[in-house]
């Protein structure tokens, strides 16, 4: 079968079929991560980033561009992680490459292709050679060189290339090389591409529900002490059934009097045998019995409304002048942000990374005429600079802290009380370049780096991406990073975070060693909560 | 003499200060396990090591302000002698003293007529009050009498700088004596605040660095960059049992600015508990302060 043109509805299936395909193969994306770190997270990333797209981009469209106008933009939104960034912005490209395109043919899917690599190029300030970034653009010039029969032969020699391009990265990036493994991102790219194949070719994917759009709702409000003040949301469509009832002579207005004794706002719609039904009431069940006995419910929505309500109320606070957005893990580290002045503390880092969705809602929540952001992880910065972008209704500046502790002393340096945004953000940063990231946490696989000889599972500690021990104790551990760090002589705070099965006692323990090595400098500890790092420290 | 010098228990002026500048002064009290002890500039009572040591383990120092039988009794001791007395007083920010000395004083005026009290405010206190107490002395050798002396000290009294560093803003913020932006409250682990006296004389937390080395480097640079004609003066650095802390400052602040001499010494009971052990504070006479805290 030669197919020369993509209808937009075989496209459609495409970017499922590609989805589907990405999601199967997450954890072994996941897992082709460069340090022995508990942190791999590209495959969950790519798939929740493009997983907004489709959700977003069902039903039926009557161009390739209009579809892709929505696809791009929730993929924008759902964005996490530096490479979920990237993919969002190739996405981007390929929307904004394809905008009047109703079907794609070889030469318009190459001009939307070469679009979307300049546009992921774009996202990063100083893009690197041997990532995701490569093998999009080597895969494009491959397309622009070449001329295809159709859009099989296309696929196929797209996807040959792609592989080979990313065989190729370990000789680009030299940590690819050391960890022996190839880019993660480059390989989540060719898991789509190959999703997008198998569907062009006629095959199927395991089906993988592609989930619904769902809005967070928060319930804190209604609790054991409260009241059904509002009644609910009642919602539905009815489908009329023969067996119940006479369709003909069903009577949607004696209905609609009938629903107005239940409830009120009540709106009836009929279109043939399904009625679609609104109301607010108290007995939402005596609803629900009563319509029964004209038919079956094909779907039906019963929410309290308090919650909607208190939802409603919750969302107004007063604008402030200036707010603090910050991502943080575990509950301890959270709290302590709040306590010392974050307006906003979204969940989320090193091994959950935000969306710009969670960034833009956060903004939205603080309701302030700057914002601050610190995105606390070198895998967040993208999202929250994309987020930035996207948000209006504020001036939001994003910090670039690549790692809690960096957040951390931006925030402890911070005074909200100043009158210009500049100096708050010279405030937050002028400690900034002097503040090391230090960690201890396990190791996921044996390993070789920076001369340490690294077992899977003992305590390993880093400094940024350097690792100086692998122990078997974690005090041990922090201790030798302490002892290895360079200019430890030079810093006169240490802040730990302690959390992942770390207690007060070993923290006292840690502590007591710590000042009798070095009776000079400061260490303070903050039970963090976090998961994944017995110890996050801020050296400073 | 033409008139006498009265400082109070802030001044911080030690016996071999008070005998070279020729000045005298009234106690406050401070009240430790509800016992009342004159705040003596001599350490009567405690040992500044066992004053500090008290804190650090908890103890609660409470201060009271200065007596108005003690005002009575020093003032009326040089009126009676036919002196005009010149009393400089702890900032009326700070202390009630200030204020009370300002009713005796105008009560005395009634018993003796032909000679005066003049209330300065000193709108600081520790060794910056020393300064103006030290300016007030060297007018009077230059033959100027109390009024003059007086007015002059009141028009100059913003040149004295203050900046200084605590260890924990609790003694202050406890004590009521500082302003801070919101921003320092919670006692962030590390973090240190810079902490000048502003135009009404009250402590205001007006910036904060992080670690201990560089707070004093923060105050060696404010102070360089306030001081005027350093090679006359005599650097001031008051501590509260801090002794190497004061050392390491007077060292950043001389490579920064040639004083011509350093006096270092305790920061005495009253300030000292209000502002809690670890506190190091530096003083020059210098440019005019401007800030005024929120």
């Amino acid at each position: 079968m030669w197919t020369n043109n993509i209808s937009v509805n075989l496209w459609r299936d495409m970017l499922a079929g590609g989805y589907k395909n990405l999601k199967q193969n997450m954890s072994v994306i996941d897992d082709l991560n460069v340090f022995p770190v508990p942190d791999g997270d590209t495959g969950k990333n790519m798939t929740m980033t493009i997983e907004g797209g489709i959700s977003a981009a069902r039903g039926d469209f009557a161009s390739i561009g209009e579809l892709m106008v929505k696809f791009s933009k929730s993929s924008l939104l759902s964005a996490r992680g530096n490479s979920g960034v990237i993919l969002s912005q190739f996405i981007r490209g390929l929307a904004v490459g394809s905008e009047n395109v109703v079907e794609f043919d070889i030469d318009s899917f190459k001009s939307a292709y070469k679009c979307g690599v300049e546009y992921a190029y774009n996202a990063v300030a100083l893009p690197t050679e041997g990532t995701m970034l490569t093998v999009l653009r080597e895969g494009g010039e491959y397309l622009l060189e070449n001329n295809f029969g159709d859009f099989t032969e296309c696929f196929d020699s797209l996807i040959a290339e792609l592989h080979r391009s990313l065989k190729h990265t370990p000789e680009l990036l030299p940590v690819l090389k050391e960890a022996n493994v190839v880019d993660s991102g480059g390989a989540g790219i060719i898991c789509i591409f190959e999703g997008m194949q198998a569907i062009l070719n006629g095959e199927s994917i395991d089906d993988i529900d592609i989930p619904v759009d769902s809005s967070f709702v928060d319930t804190s409000n209604f609790n054991e002490d409260s009241t059904l003040e509002y009644g609910y949301c009642t919602e539905f469509i009815l489908q009329l059934l023969r067996s119940k009832t006479d369709i003909d002579a069903f009577d949607l207005p004696s209905l609609t009097e009938k629903l107005q004794e239940l409830g009120d706002s009540v709106v009836t719609v009929r279109d043939g045998s399904i009625v679609k039904v609104h109301v607010h009431s108290f007995v939402p069940e005596q609803v629900i019995a009563y319509v029964r006995q004209f038919g079956e419910l094909v779907t039906v929505k019963i929410e309290n409304m308090s919650v909607q309500h208190s939802e409603i109320e919750a969302k107004k606070p007063e604008r402030q002048k200036f707010a603090v957005v910050a991502t943080a893990t575990g509950d301890g580290i959270m709290e302590f942000f709040t306590g010392i002045g974050v307006s906003y503390v979204i969940n989320g880092g090193r091994t959950n990374n935000p969306s710009a969705e969670d960034f833009i809602e956060a903004f939205k929540q603080v309701n302030a005429d700057y914002i601050v952001v610190l995105p606390n992880d070198s895998n967040v910065v993208l999202t929250a600079q994309q987020a930035a972008e996207l948000y209006k209704d504020s001036d939001v500046r994003v910090i670039k802290t690549r790692s809690l502790a960096e957040g951390f002393s931006a925030l402890s340096m911070m005074d909200l009380s100043v009158d210009s945004i500049e100096q708050l953000i010279d405030d937050m940063t002028q400690c900034l370049p002097y503040v090391k990231s230090g960690y201890v946490t396990t190791a996921t696989r044996d390993a070789f780096l920076n001369g340490v000889n690294i077992k899977k599972d003992e305590w390993i500690s880093l400094e940024g991406d350097t690792i100086y021990a692998s122990t078997c104790d974690p005090v041990d551990a922090a201790m030798q990073l302490f002892e290895k760090l360079p200019d430890i002589e030079e810093k006169q705070v240490i802040t730990a975070f302690y959390g992942y099965g770390a207690d007060e006692n070993e923290a006292l323990q840690l502590e007591n060693a710590f000042k009798e090595k070095y009776p000079l400098i400061e260490i303070g500890f903050i039970n963090g909560g976090q998961d994944v790092y017995r110890y996050i420290f801020a050296i400073e | 003499m033409k008139f006498a010098i009265v400082t109070d228990s802030t001044s911080d002026m030690n016996k071999e200060l008070r005998e070279k500048y020729n000045v005298d002064y009234v106690a406050m009290n401070y009240v430790l396990d509800g016992k009342e002890y004159p705040a003596s500039l001599d350490w009567e009572s405690h040992s500044p090591k066992e004053l500090y040591d008290l804190m650090r383990a908890g103890k609660r120092i409470s201060t009271t302000q200065v007596p108005r039988e003690s005002f009575y009794e020093k003032f009326s001791s040089y009126l009676k002698e036919g002196l005009d007395v010149i009393y400089i007083s702890c900032s009326s920010a700070l202390s009630g003293s200030y204020n009370l000395s300002t009713v005796v004083a105008k009560e005395l005026k009634e018993e003796y007529p032909n000679n005066t009290v003049y209330c300065v405010d000193s709108l600081i206190s520790s060794l910056g009050q020393a300064t103006l107490v030290i300016m007030a002395d060297n007018m009077r050798n230059e033959g100027k009498d109390a009024k003059e002396t007086a007015e002059y000290l009141i028009a100059n009294r913003l040149k004295i700088n203050q900046f200084g560093t605590c260890d924990s803003l609790e003694y202050l913020s406890r004590a009521g004596r500082i302003k801070a932006s919101k921003a320092f409250f919670g006692n962030l682990f590390g973090v240190k605040p810079i902490i000048l006296s502003d135009i009404i004389g009250q402590n205001f937390a007006y910036k904060k660095t992080k670690g201990a080395l560089n707070s004093k480097i923060a105050i060696a640079d404010d102070i360089a960059g306030a001081v005027i004609n350093p090679e006359d003066q005599i650097l001031y650095i008051s501590h509260a049992d801090a002794i190497t802390s004061a050392e390491q400052l007077k060292e950043l602040i001389l490579e920064r600015a040639q004083f011509k001499g350093v006096h270092i010494d305790y920061i005495a009971p009253i300030v000292g508990s209000c502002v809690g052990p670890g506190t190091i504070i530096a003083f020059c006479y210098g440019k005019e302060v401007t800030i005024k805290g929120e």
